[in-house]
């Protein structure tokens, strides 16, 4: 009989991308969900004795489903599969019961490793009979998905690199992906009180299949505690200066930090998932302590439509958050997605 | 062996194009020993290649901080991520002289910096390479352009005569103070002064006299109030100034201040003495008011007041 087997993730190119990844001769019965809740009722039906649980989702993410399978005691093996590769993360997802955790993008052999492990299947490890019946489709919806899940990922090993480098817990969000006019940027970010103090950096990117701004915003009063985090010797080295000009250079030094890590970290991983070399240009300031509004329409001067990719990062422990902005121009998105399943058809 | 010849033949080649850039090139190993540095850093520095092969940069030039610079290289090294430092952030990393010694008026190179992790065969990072940009005309003139705006917007805001804020601009601010005031419910009092007999001033020394009358009543009520007060000139010979956190007891305190010194003071203009005074009307917010323009009405009569009981005097309504 065929074995029951759930995929619950709010990205359906990252679904699909789960079910070509099986073995082609594990006799499973696939059923899907988008988050937490859906994975749940499925559960309760008896439609997953294996389920594939992404952490970051929305309405109820992957941490609140293992809470509630814990909870009521439901017959369900977890497998986690994250972007989200902190070692925190993992940590926290075996202790709440999850039998393994899976990195993404997957890797078939790594998958293959872990079912074997747990004596789950130990037939053929090939798997590529799926690749062909699960096709991803080409709608606009279809292209931003792609999109957002590539940014998950990116955005996932650009967390990991500042949670390394700052040994702090970094909490990630579900990346908000949109096609905007480039005067509603501002309307359009979600996260930022529109009427708080904020400052950004801009960094440009290049590469044959995407091109693009990278801006991290900072709210002020964020900007204070990071440069604290990042820099706590530097407070007494320079007493020279006065203390608000000191102050100044320390909240953009920790602004130029966090842009030059998270920046870097997830260029690279969009740039190793589209197999592409990016080159990025000297970062800029957009603006110091001015309000969101002015920092962006100040700035933004071309394009008519464009992509958005917000990723509101958060460090709960440090009480920070700070924002990383993709914009590129609408014609990247075939690019970027041709490319990226080109790539993955590879 | 024309295999070596062509090798030798490209590190020519690649050794001329290095020396060609018009930018910095430097390259160190992990312990910041120096192995790569080009035309551009040697012309700079005045340092050769051959002197500066080998040694610590941090050695060569003691004023870069190093762990400030550890510190920025620390994710070049354990993420293999380029990073990026501007002018904005620290003006340069080595202190050169400015690349054009006449028609630039820097004293010295700014550089915007970009470290890059340079990767060995099995992968890991065991070198940096530092891109040394000359960014002197970028800051320069985005420096100019900042100080041109930071006048445009004094200039549009401050009084030519006294240096107070003007009218317009006092106006904004008061109607801001006046906003917070409502939310915090703080205690702000208003004050309006006005020159008694000024147009006898005017027409009894001429009117380079009445400015100079009215500098004068300027610098005394610069004088006698606050860096946090506002203080404007409302009109030709009448003034304005708002008291954050003030009661008008306290008030009274500052009014009767300005109006003694300009009592006791004398302006002499070009060998004329001129003696002046002042009456002053001061209000404090109630929550009766709905809109500033009431609250500055009571200031106005409070002055009004003043002046019909006998002048060079402090009214308080």
């Amino acid at each position: 009989m065929a074995l029951p087997i759930l995929i619950c993730d709010d990205s359906s190119f990252a679904r699909k991308a789960i079910a070509r990844s099986l073995p082609d001769e594990w006799d499973v019965e696939i059923c899907f969900a988008e988050h937490g809740k859906q994975a749940i009722e499925k559960i309760e039906q008896g439609l997953a004795h294996v389920l594939f649980l992404d952490l970051n989702m929305p309405v109820m993410d992957g941490y609140e489903t293992m809470k509630v399978i814990r909870q009521r005691d439901l017959p369900t093996m977890v497998i986690v599969v994250s972007g989200d590769v902190q070692e925190e993360a993992r940590k926290r997802v075996i202790e709440m019961g999850a039998l393994d955790f899976i990195e993404k993008p997957i890797d078939n052999a790594k998958l293959f490793a872990i079912l074997h492990k747990f004596g789950i299947y130990d037939g053929q490890s090939s798997s590529d009979q799926r690749q062909c019946s699960i096709k991803t489709g080409n709608s606009l919806e279809d292209k931003l998905d792609v999109f957002r899940e590539m940014s998950n990922v990116a955005m996932g090993q650009a967390g990991n690199s500042l949670a390394k480098l700052l040994n702090i817990f970094v909490e990630l969000p579900v990346p908000n992906v949109s096609i905007i006019h480039s005067n509603e940027i501002a309307m359009a970010i979600a996260e930022i009180d529109k009427n708080d103090a904020v400052s950004g950096v801009s960094k440009g990117f290049t590469s044959k299949n995407l091109r693009g701004e990278a801006v991290i915003l900072f709210n002020d009063t964020h900007a204070k505690s990071l440069s604290a985090l990042l820099h706590p010797d530097e407070s007494s080295s320079q007493v020279q200066n006065t203390n608000d000009i000191k102050q100044d250079h320390l909240e953009l030094e920790a602004l130029m930090d966090v842009s030059n890590i998270i920046v870097g970290a997830c260029l690279r991983g969009i740039a190793k998932q589209l197999d592409v070399d990016v080159t990025h240009t000297t970062p800029s300031i957009l603006g110091l302590h001015c309000e969101l509004s002015e920092l962006v329409e100040e700035n933004v001067s071309r394009w008519e439509e464009l992509i958005l990719v917000e990723i509101a990062y958060s460090m709960p422990s440090v009480n920070i958050n700070f924002e990383l902005l993709l914009l590129l121009p609408v014609d990247s998105l075939d690019l970027a997605f041709e490319r990226f399943l080109s790539v993955r058809e590879q | 062996m024309p295999m070596s010849n062509k090798i030798s033949e490209s590190t020519e080649w690649v050794n001329a194009l290095l020396a060609s850039l018009e930018m910095g090139i430097v390259i160190v190993n992990n312990n910041y020993e120096v192995e790569v540095w080009n035309q551009f850093m040697e012309n700079h520095s005045k340092i050769d290649a051959q002197e500066i092969s080998g040694q610590c940069l941090f050695k060569v030039f003691p004023d870069i901080e190093e762990n400030w610079l550890k510190n920025k290289c620390k994710p070049v090294f354990a993420l293999a991520t380029p990073v990026f430092m501007i002018w904005e952030q620290r003006k340069y990393l080595f202190q050169f002289e400015a690349s054009r010694p006449v028609t630039s008026d820097a004293d010295f190179m700014y550089q915007n910096i970009t470290i890059t992790p340079l990767l060995n065969e099995s992968g890991e990072v065991d070198k940096l390479c530092f891109l040394v940009y000359d960014a002197t005309d970028q800051a320069l003139n985005k420096l100019r352009v900042d100080r041109l705006n930071k006048q445009l917007k004094t200039i549009s805001r401050v009084d030519g005569l006294t240096g107070l804020y003007n009218r317009r601009y006092w106006q904004e601010r008061f109607d801001l103070e006046y906003k917070l005031s409502v939310r915090s419910k703080s205690c702000n009092t208003l004050m309006m002064l006005d020159i008694d007999h000024f147009k006898k001033v005017n027409d009894t020394y001429g009117h380079q006299a009445g400015d100079a009358v009215i500098r004068h009543i300027a610098d005394t009520i610069k004088a006698a109030t606050r860096e946090t007060d506002v203080c404007g000139r409302y009109g030709g010979e009448e003034f304005a100034i708002l008291l954050p956190d003030t009661e008008a007891k306290n008030a009274v305190t500052v009014a009767e201040r300005i109006r003694k010194l300009v009592q006791a003071t004398e302006v002499d203009y070009e060998g004329q003495i001129i003696k002046y005074t002042c009456s002053l009307g001061i209000a404090q917010n109630t929550n009766e008011y709905t809109k500033p323009s009431q609250w500055i009405e009571i200031a106005d009569q409070a002055l009004y007041k003043a002046k019909e009981t006998g002048r060079n005097k402090v009214v308080v309504l």
